[in-house]
């Protein structure tokens, strides 16, 4: 029975991580980088999620609707000033302009916030449903909750709609894809976009349970990395299936082995997968090689 | 410049420096060099970005200082010890990693690296956890340490030269050639009977050996070593920085790099630090973004090629005018 519970506690937490993942994978499947500053993103999310609350007191799942936008727009700005140039550049080109735009913001928010770790205190916070055996606690649940209705969307929206296909498309082969006659760098801008609006959203949706600080994204994004790699770069289903995975897996791990040496065990996991099956749980086999030209 | 001057220079101003200030500033100068000088071997030579350099650097730190603490062995031991162990670790990691394309290295160097970090915070019997481990002062050549910043100064410039010289026996020989050769085709190298993944590994471990060494240095000039400093995501980003806006795969552009960004940090750091430590980085990451985005190979080549350029404007002028 506790064994039940820790693996929904795991799975409420990998929703989470599937809402941070997603974005990555697809950044790194469409425009073909490796997004160092997505941690940041989420960072930024937390921030402003607790801005508003402390000086607005609007409850953080409801700053969802705001912050959501304001990352989506920091995200299309930062693709078209600081992405675009480097497109068709180095790997290292491109690695370092992320990293470089990673250390701005968390140094950034050093200067504004501190480095003091805040957090807020909703008067729901402590409230549980028992369903059955099992305690759920609210905030957990509403997370996932949200979370998982996102990733939905947006492999509904990846399925269904015009600027979905054109993001598969582009995935597929850009080359292609502008010979078409489909206006690729708006996909470039979009997907990015999407991504930081994701991720923060997910900062939204984590800070009723983790206190906020200037370096909380390196934790975050190393997860994402890894959730991604492991559901196989560039796979939309694959970060969301991941998400869930590792999330069970750390909980757990927190369960059997130590507590405090869980996230160790993400370097042990993403070691496996890439030893075992670099192309991950659903990515195509060689796609782990992409190079960009 | 060569080599041999630089470092007569580099002695010289140590020995005729008497300001404790300005020692300081050349030992953080040598020191930087010398670990992004080491970076710049799998990072500039073959062009395998590591974000989590810092792993390499206090596993370093933490087996020369362990090894003095608890078997009173001399950092010259415990300082190879740690390269040696160092080197095992970077060569596991890069043959998982290189025989595949893409951030897979960057990214399981990054990992490695905050792995350590809770390693050494969690393993409270052997790390004393985040409270760190302070090392007595013995100074003597023995033990490493030295009663004058100059002596310090001279084991920084030590460990530059030989960080150096390892990158020039790579630059000079065929070595050099073949990890040029990776870097610029993969393909074409593997094609022709490079052993591409092998030299990848080799780089790999050398260079994370060296980093190593620093780690000792660093544990040996300050005497004390915490988690949180040693394996620190800004140490990683600093060498990759010094060592991209100098020139990558240049044995001159960690040196050049270091002379500038250095000086920059302290007085940074000096000037904002009195609020938070860190908040220096602030201007670190414009200025990589900017220096990628319009000098991407540093300012070693940049400055070179500038120079070739006025050269043959001038030799064209003088042709001209003699016509």
């Amino acid at each position: 029975m506790v064994l039940l519970q820790v693996v929904v506690s795991g799975l409420l937490l990998g929703g989470i991580y599937a809402l941070v993942s997603v974005g990555l994978t697809l950044t790194f499947g469409v425009v073909r980088i490796a997004n160092f500053a997505h941690g940041e993103f989420l960072m930024v999310g937390m921030f402003l999620a607790w801005v508003l609350h402390e000086r607005a007191g609007i409850d953080p799942y409801l700053a969802c609707v705001v912050v959501g936008p304001a990352l989506f727009a920091m995200g299309f700005l930062v693709e078209r000033s600081l992405i675009r140039p480097v497109i068709q550049a180095s790997h290292m080109a491109q690695i370092f302009v992320t990293v470089g735009l990673a250390v701005f913001l968390q140094n950034g928010a050093l200067m504004i916030w501190g480095a003091d770790h805040r957090g807020v205190i909703l008067p729901y916070a402590d409230r549980v449903w028992f369903v059955g055996p099992i305690v759920l606690s609210l905030p957990r649940v509403v997370a996932f909750a949200v979370a998982m209705a996102l990733c939905l969307a947006l492999l509904a929206f990846l399925r269904w709609t015009y600027w979905g296909k054109a993001v598969r498309a582009t995935a597929e082969d850009r080359e292609i894809t502008r010979v078409m006659g489909i206006d690729t760098g708006r996909v470039y801008s979009l997907t990015f976009a999407t991504g930081a609006g994701l991720a923060g959203i997910a900062g939204a949706l984590l800070l009723p349970m983790y206190a906020v600080y200037p370096t909380v994204g390196i934790q975050f994004v190393l997860v994402a990395f890894i959730v991604a790699v492991l559901g196989g770069l560039g796979s939309a289903v694959g970060a969301i299936l991941a998400g869930l995975v590792i999330g069970v897996v750390e909980v757990l791990s927190g369960f059997l082995i130590a507590p405090g040496l869980q996230q160790a065990l993400y370097f042990v996991v993403f070691l496996l997968v890439l030893i075992v099956r670099p192309a991950g749980l659903l990515g195509r086999r060689g796609a782990e090689e992409l190079v960009v030209t | 410049m060569s080599f041999g001057g630089l470092l007569a220079l580099g002695a010289g101003a140590l020995f005729a420096i008497s300001s404790s200030f300005w020692l300081d500033l050349v030992f953080w100068i040598c020191f930087w060099a010398a670990l992004a000088q080491a970076w710049n071997i799998v990072g500039g030579y073959v062009g395998q970005l590591s974000l989590g350099h810092t792993a390499f650097f206090g596993l370093g730190a933490y087996t020369s200082t362990l090894a003095t603490l608890r078997w009173d062995l001399t950092p010259w031991l415990g300082g190879l010890m740690g390269a040696l162990i160092v080197a095992a670790v970077g060569f596991a990691v890069a043959l998982v990693c290189l025989r595949l394309r893409g951030p897979f290295f960057a990214l399981a160097t990054l990992a490695l690296a905050e792995l350590l970090l809770i390693v050494a915070v969690q393993w409270r019997a052997l790390t004393e956890g985040s409270e760190g481990l302070t090392l007595p002062f013995r100074p003597g050549l023995a033990n490493l340490m030295f009663e004058t910043k100059a002596g310090f100064g001279l084991y920084a410039l030590g460990l530059l030269a030989l960080v150096t010289a390892v990158t020039l026996l790579v630059e000079h020989t065929r070595v050099g050639l073949l990890l040029q050769a990776i870097k610029n085709d993969e393909d074409a190298a593997r094609s022709v009977g490079v052993r591409v993944l092998r030299w990848k590994v080799t780089a790999a471990a050398v260079s994370a050996a060296l980093t190593a060494l620093g780690g000792t240095l660093y544990a040996q000039y300050l005497q004390v070593i915490e988690p949180s400093s040693v394996f620190n995501w800004e140490v990683s980003v600093q060498l990759a920085l010094i060592a991209i806006i100098g020139g990558r795969g240049n044995w001159l552009g960690a040196i050049v790099g270091s002379v500038f960004l250095t000086p920059l940090a302290i007085g940074l750091r000096a000037w904002l630090g009195g609020s938070y430590a860190g908040l220096h980085l602030v201007v670190y990451g414009p200025i990589l973004i900017v220096s990628v985005l319009f000098i991407p190979e540093g300012i070693v080549p940049w400055a070179s090629e500038w120079m070739r350029s006025r050269r043959a404007r001038r030799h064209a002028a003088a042709v001209g005018a003699g016509a």
